[in-house]
């Protein structure tokens, strides 16, 4: 039949910028949540120059994803020979990229105040969190490299200033980009149904930071009965085999 | 995907919290001069954790108060969230012994400018559920069910968040990772308090102006200023002696009858579940309880808006001839808080009854209130009697209300009146009384009742024509 044939050959050509919009808001998804893991190490035991020039380098890569990712589903969304699944998808992408833009926006005013509070030159007033080790690799996992590459130099305090310049202005282009996106596209949030599961599948149970978390709370306690099980467990299997070596040299 | 354009004239803006950054600039200072150890887990030891009484020394010695006060402040830190508990970590108060607390991350401060967002906590929730599935406790699960049906058409990008942020959490390194989810934990245990706590955060009504934002010295700000300021200056003011001396005697008077002050007799029904106080409190209660007695000397109003004063007082003016003071008073009142409609058809029975020359019950007010109310009464609404009704209650507050005190229907009142013994009940006896809980009398049973009383009323006490009286008096004889 030839109408089922155009559409199923329709539907393998407009999959293809389906998919592409979802891959992009994903990449924002990922950056964004990254750089809330670097903002939460800002004024804290960790806080040095690499942090910040991590900061601003996932910044400016969620920048240039934001601005694909709007034109892109702008011309989606204007489109007016999409057919109606597909444009649920892309009004389910356009909620999940306004959303992620507001999150960052969030997180950038928040980088700015702090960064305006603390200084990294005086490292002496920072807050003793508790942090040790860098957020190197949550930075390198955002911007998707292998390895940053480690830029030295003291960071001064003009480039710092210059540094907050430049975020005040990406957080006025931000504010103005939602501020547009309010008005001018016209995507009704209450016909919008979410299509996951309530529940997020546990991606893999992370047992390790669980026993050191609960271990927070009730001491050694709990992780000293299980090391003595473990050992139990060792001798048992120790005495086994020595038996079964008995037994081999006696037969 | 949030309204951020919202034009309507309502209140959006939290109010200002000055005190956050004065604790702010106390916590950097708490850097230097708390004494700091390692919390050892297993084979990782996480540094920067203070003791309770390190907190509580340095701040008595920072600010020179006593331990009482520094125990306070201290509990003030960790109930906005400067500071966290490590054990016990729902209870946010500060234990002045070696428990062990650690210094928040500046990222969770709480702050007055941005308000706690409910898709943050649903991507914590999320997260939480994620790591360990079953982990959420029961008020935190009614909130994910909660915010599941409020946000549902952002769910599909919380759940992608949640497991995006869990996957760049476990980039870090492991001591981190802890630390990151006590910080966060305890972040959402100030903003999102667990039941029966309450969070340090909460600030009742929102603003209608920005607290932040520097208002524009235009004209029309200039000329605000002005009327304010001529106004102010036009007010008639009260000396601080005065109005001091009038608190001072107001509270000596009610001390006893303050229900959080004094013990209320027999026993307070919403402790000890018995009613009995109710009871004999009623609207329509033979004898009255000694306090309520008490209460109606304090002052006319007292008496007049408790119903069993009012009938006390009718009963002993029905004696002194002079009912229609108070009738009128009733009548205005009636008017001022009845239906609308009714208002005309009250004017003119009002009118006939009390004011018409020759009137059957004939209020004596003055020339130039009677004249006021007479016209006003050609188009009447609600507050046309307002004038003659003050001038009223002044009269008889002056005169009648001193002859009732000392009148012997107040003072067989007042020996006829039952001061109950206080309840002393057992815990056995307290479960008993939970259990025997009943409804009171439905509330309409009790209009109809006031109804009837009312209609008795108005029967009985219609205008007493002293013809008729004395047409009696004659006939017996």
């Amino acid at each position: 039949m030839p109408l089922s044939n155009s559409k199923v050959a329709d539907d393998g050509s407009s999959a293809q910028p389906q998919r592409e919009g979802q891959a992009m808001v994903d990449s924002l998804t990922k950056v964004v949540a990254c750089y809330r893991h670097l903002a939460s190490c800002i004024g804290g035991s960790t806080d040095s120059t690499s942090l910040r020039q991590e900061l601003r380098q996932t910044r400016e890569h969620a920048q240039t994803l934001a601005v694909s990712c709007r034109n892109h589903l702008t011309a989606r969304l204007r489109d007016k020979t999409l057919s109606e699944e597909d444009r649920k998808e892309t009004e389910l992408q356009w909620v999940a990229f306004s959303s992620c833009l507001e999150l960052f926006h969030a997180d950038m005013c928040k980088v700015y105040h702090m960064g305006s509070c603390f200084s990294v030159a005086k490292k002496s007033a920072m807050v003793q969190t508790g942090l040790q080790g860098g957020a190197t690799e949550v930075a390198a996992r955002a911007l998707s490299m292998p390895n940053l590459q480690e830029q030295n130099g003291e960071q001064t305090a003009s480039m710092e200033g210059l540094d907050q310049s430049q975020l005040e202005q990406e957080i006025a282009q931000v504010d103005r980009t939602l501020e547009d996106m309010e008005m001018k596209v016209n995507v009704l949030r209450w016909t919008v149904e979410a299509k996951g599961p309530q529940y997020a599948d546990p991606v893999s149970v992370d047992s390790a930071s669980l026993a050191l978390l609960s271990g927070d709370e009730e001491g050694g306690f709990c992780d000293r009965s299980q090391m003595f099980v473990l050992l139990m467990l060792c001798g048992v299997a120790l005495v086994a085999v020595v038996l079964s070596v008995c037994v081999v040299y006696l037969a | 995907m949030t309204i951020k354009l919202i034009r309507d004239h309502g209140q959006h803006y939290r109010p200002r919290m000055a005190c956050l950054q004065k604790l702010e600039a106390m916590v950097l200072e708490m850097q230097s001069g708390v004494k700091s150890s390692e919390q050892k887990l297993n084979i990782t030891s996480i540094p920067h954790v203070i003791t309770g009484e390190d907190i509580l020394a340095w701040i008595a010695n920072h600010m020179k108060v006593d331990t009482q006060e520094a125990r306070t402040m201290g509990t003030m830190l960790v109930a906005y969230g400067f500071i966290y508990p490590l054990q016990d970590h729902k209870r946010l108060i500060l234990k002045p012994d070696g428990s062990l607390y650690r210094f928040q991350t500046p990222y969770f401060w709480p702050a007055q400018k941005w308000k706690v967002d409910d898709t943050d906590y649903a991507i914590y929730l999320a997260k939480r559920n994620i790591r360990k599935k079953g982990s959420l406790d029961v008020y935190e699960q009614e909130n994910y069910n909660k915010l599941h049906k409020w946000l549902n058409y952002k769910w599909d990008f919380i759940v992608m968040q949640a497991k995006e942020q869990y996957r760049a959490g476990k980039e870090r390194n492991k001591a981190d990772r802890v630390v990151f989810d006590c910080q966060e934990r305890a972040f959402w245990i100030v903003h999102r308090p667990p039941p029966r706590t309450h969070s340090a955060m909460d600030y009742g009504v929102d603003r209608l102006i920005d607290p932040n934002v520097e208002e524009k010295k235009t004209f029309d700000y200039y000329k605000r200023i002005i009327i304010f300021t001529q106004q102010a200056i036009m007010r008639p003011k009260v000396k601080s002696t005065v109005s001091l001396g009038a608190l001072v005697k107001f509270m000596t008077t009610y001390k006893g009858h303050d229900p959080f002050l004094a013990p209320c007799l027999p026993s307070n029904p919403w402790q000890t579940d018995d009613d009995t106080y109710w009871e004999l409190n009623m609207r329509s209660v033979e004898t009255p309880t000694k306090m309520r007695v008490e209460r109606w000397s304090f002052s006319f109003f007292e008496l007049l808006s408790d119903p069993r004063g009012r009938a006390d007082f009718k009963v002993f003016l029905k004696k002194e001839f002079s009912g229609e003071n108070l009738a009128f008073w009733e009548a205005a009142e009636e008017m001022k808080w009845g239906a609308a409609s009714s208002i005309n058809e009250q004017a003119q029975t009002i009118f006939k009854t009390f004011l018409a020359p020759g009137a059957p019950r004939w209020i004596n007010i003055d020339g130039r209130t009677m004249g006021l109310t007479v016209k006003g009464l050609e188009h009447p609404h609600r507050y046309v009697l307002d004038a003659a009704q003050t001038h009223i209650f002044m009269l008889m507050k002056k005169d009648t209300f001193y002859r009732y005190l000392k009148s012997p229907v107040y003072k067989d009142m007042q020996k006829k009146s039952l001061s109950p013994a206080p309840h002393t009940f057992t815990d056995s006896q307290l479960e008993q009384n939970a259990r025997n809980r009943k409804p009171g009398i439905d509330p309409i049973i009790i209009w109809q009742q006031e109804e009837e009383e009312r209609a008795k009323a108005a029967a009985a006490a219609g205008p007493i024509d002293i013809k008729k009286l004395m047409a009696s008096k004659l006939d017996r004889k």
